[in-house]
């Protein structure tokens, strides 16, 4: 089991359709970016929304979901 | 042979493979074929197993690139990318694959990798967008390069652009425009602020100067009605002094005039009027004075005149008797002189002349005698008068009375000669009573 699913984090590039949006997340002791994209495909979070891994694409892209 | 225990540090990844050494069940194909160990340390048994190191640490690489804008717009960029090998296991497996073996040729590799991804960046933007929007260069790589990014198992900690060259000018262009539009409202304000400092300080100076002028009128209003009431008060005196003298003067005037016309009386009584009677006395004196001895003189004059007019009357008509005598004895004898003369034309004229001659003091008597006779002669008209009187005088009876003279002086003077000619009687008695 992945430590990335399920980890909270907060959006660093926007995540919209169409286009990939960035998430830090803080799993290993620090902070790491991940590309990612809305879970449902559709939704639309700006910059410093908190988010929810809800997915996790190897090797570095999770699906994000809005908390 | 004894086990090494290796240790990872944290910028590191133990890449362990061989004997056991893989995670997943064994055997499975599936699995990863290695181990990976991070921040751990673990067991190698040498001769079965290899332990390699996988450098986690940061990588930088420098991006100048000549290339175009979304815009076609050329452009030297010059990019800085920060990138390392990711931290996950995945990421770890994928750089393990590739690039443990030339960990030091990955920043060749991945830079040229990056020129492609930059390059496409840069294509997909706008100038403005590169120089003001941030976000959009982070999206725009992101778009462009996860991919790649992932399947290396790189992540890109930053890209930047450092510089942005531009040839044709566009990025001076950009600015142009609000540089000259603060530059007007610069000079606008400038000229407001100078504009209304310079009507302050006329309006002031103008300000003072009305004052000052208005001081000053106020001040030379003052002189001069007390210079004039200084100089009403210093007349003051004189002109009073000056009136009381008038008016003494015209009363002396008045005085002198009363003693003038006094004197004047006196004087008329006392002399004019005595000096006119004198005057007149004198005068009517000698007027009739005057009239007495004019009348006198005409009297005498008259007197004379009627005297002389008298004696010459008869003087005139002694002589005219005497003449007349003498002048038909004369002509009697002038003939006979003249019979003789002619008889005796080619005689010696001297005996002619000693006739005339002999008869000449007779004649002159007679004529002596008459002008003997007159006293006084007055002449009353003048040469002409005497001329005419004698002419008169003689005339009658002594025409011959110049010719005999005449002919005694040729006598007297040119004896040889004596010829008998007559010459016209000269007035020379008008000679002697000039």
């Amino acid at each position: 089991m992945s430590v990335v699913t399920g980890a909270i984090g907060f959006v660093t590039g926007r995540v919209a359709p169409g286009t990939i949006g960035e998430v830090s997340l803080s799993i290993h002791g620090g902070s790491e970016t991940y590309y990612a994209y809305a879970a449902d495909g559709t939704e639309v979070i700006e910059t410093g929304a908190r988010v929810a891994v809800v997915e996790y694409e190897p090797p570095r892209t999770v699906r994000v979901t809005r908390l | 042979m004894g086990l090494l225990y290796k240790i990872a540090d944290p910028s590191e990844a133990l890449i362990i493979s061989g004997w056991r050494a893989h995670h997943g069940p064994e055997g499975d194909a599936a699995g990863l074929g290695f181990k990976i160990i991070v921040g751990k340390g673990a067991f190698v048994v040498p001769g079965f197993q290899k332990a390699r190191r996988l450098s986690l640490d940061i990588h930088e690489t420098e991006l100048p690139l000549q290339c175009v804008t979304k815009q076609g717009i050329p452009v030297g960029v010059k990019a800085v990318v920060i990138y390392k090998i990711a931290d996950n296991p995945e990421s770890i497996a994928n750089a393990a694959r590739r690039f443990l073996e030339q960990m030091e040729k990955m920043d060749s590799k991945v830079h040229n990798v990056f020129a492609g991804h930059l390059r496409s960046i840069i294509g997909s933007m706008t100038i403005e967008e590169m120089i003001r929007e941030r976000d959009k260069l982070a999206q725009q790589t992101r778009e462009s390069a996860a991919q790649e990014m992932q399947r290396l198992g790189l992540t890109i900690d930053s890209l930047q652009i450092q510089e942005i060259d531009d040839t044709t000018g566009y990025i001076e262009n950009l600015g142009a425009p609000e540089a000259a539009r603060v530059a007007k409202e610069a000079r606008i304000a400038q000229a407001a602020s100078d504009r209304e400092a310079a009507e302050r300080e006329a309006e002031a100076t103008a300000l003072k100067a009305a004052a000052v002028s208005a001081s000053e009128i106020k001040q030379a209003e003052a002189a001069a009605a007390s210079g004039r009431a200084r100089a009403e008060a210093e007349q003051a005196g004189p002109l009073a002094s000056a009136t009381a003298k008038q008016k003494v003067v015209v009363q002396e005037t008045e005085v002198a005039k009363l003693q003038a016309a006094q004197r004047e009386q006196e004087l008329e009584a006392e002399i004019r009027r005595p000096a006119d009677a004198e005057a007149y006395k004198t005068r009517t004196e000698a007027e009739g004075k005057r009239d007495a001895s004019i009348a006198s003189a005409e009297a005498e004059a008259k007197k004379t005149r009627l005297l002389g007019e008298a004696e010459a009357a008869q003087t005139k008509a002694v002589g005219e008797a005497d003449g007349e005598a003498t002048r038909a004895r004369g002509v009697a004898e002038a003939d006979a002189i003249k019979a003789r003369a002619e008889a005796l034309a080619t005689n010696s004229s001297e005996v002619v002349q000693q006739q005339v001659a002999a008869m000449l003091p007779e004649l002159v008597e007679k004529a002596a005698s008459a002008f003997g006779a007159i006293d006084q002669l007055v002449v009353l008209n003048g040469t002409e008068g005497v001329g005419d009187t004698l002419g008169q005088i003689i005339g009658t009876g002594l025409a011959a009375m110049p010719m005999l003279r005449q002919l005694l002086d040729e006598g007297g003077k040119q004896s040889p000669s004596g010829n008998g000619s007559t010459q016209p009687p000269r007035e020379t008695f008008t000679a002697r009573h000039e």
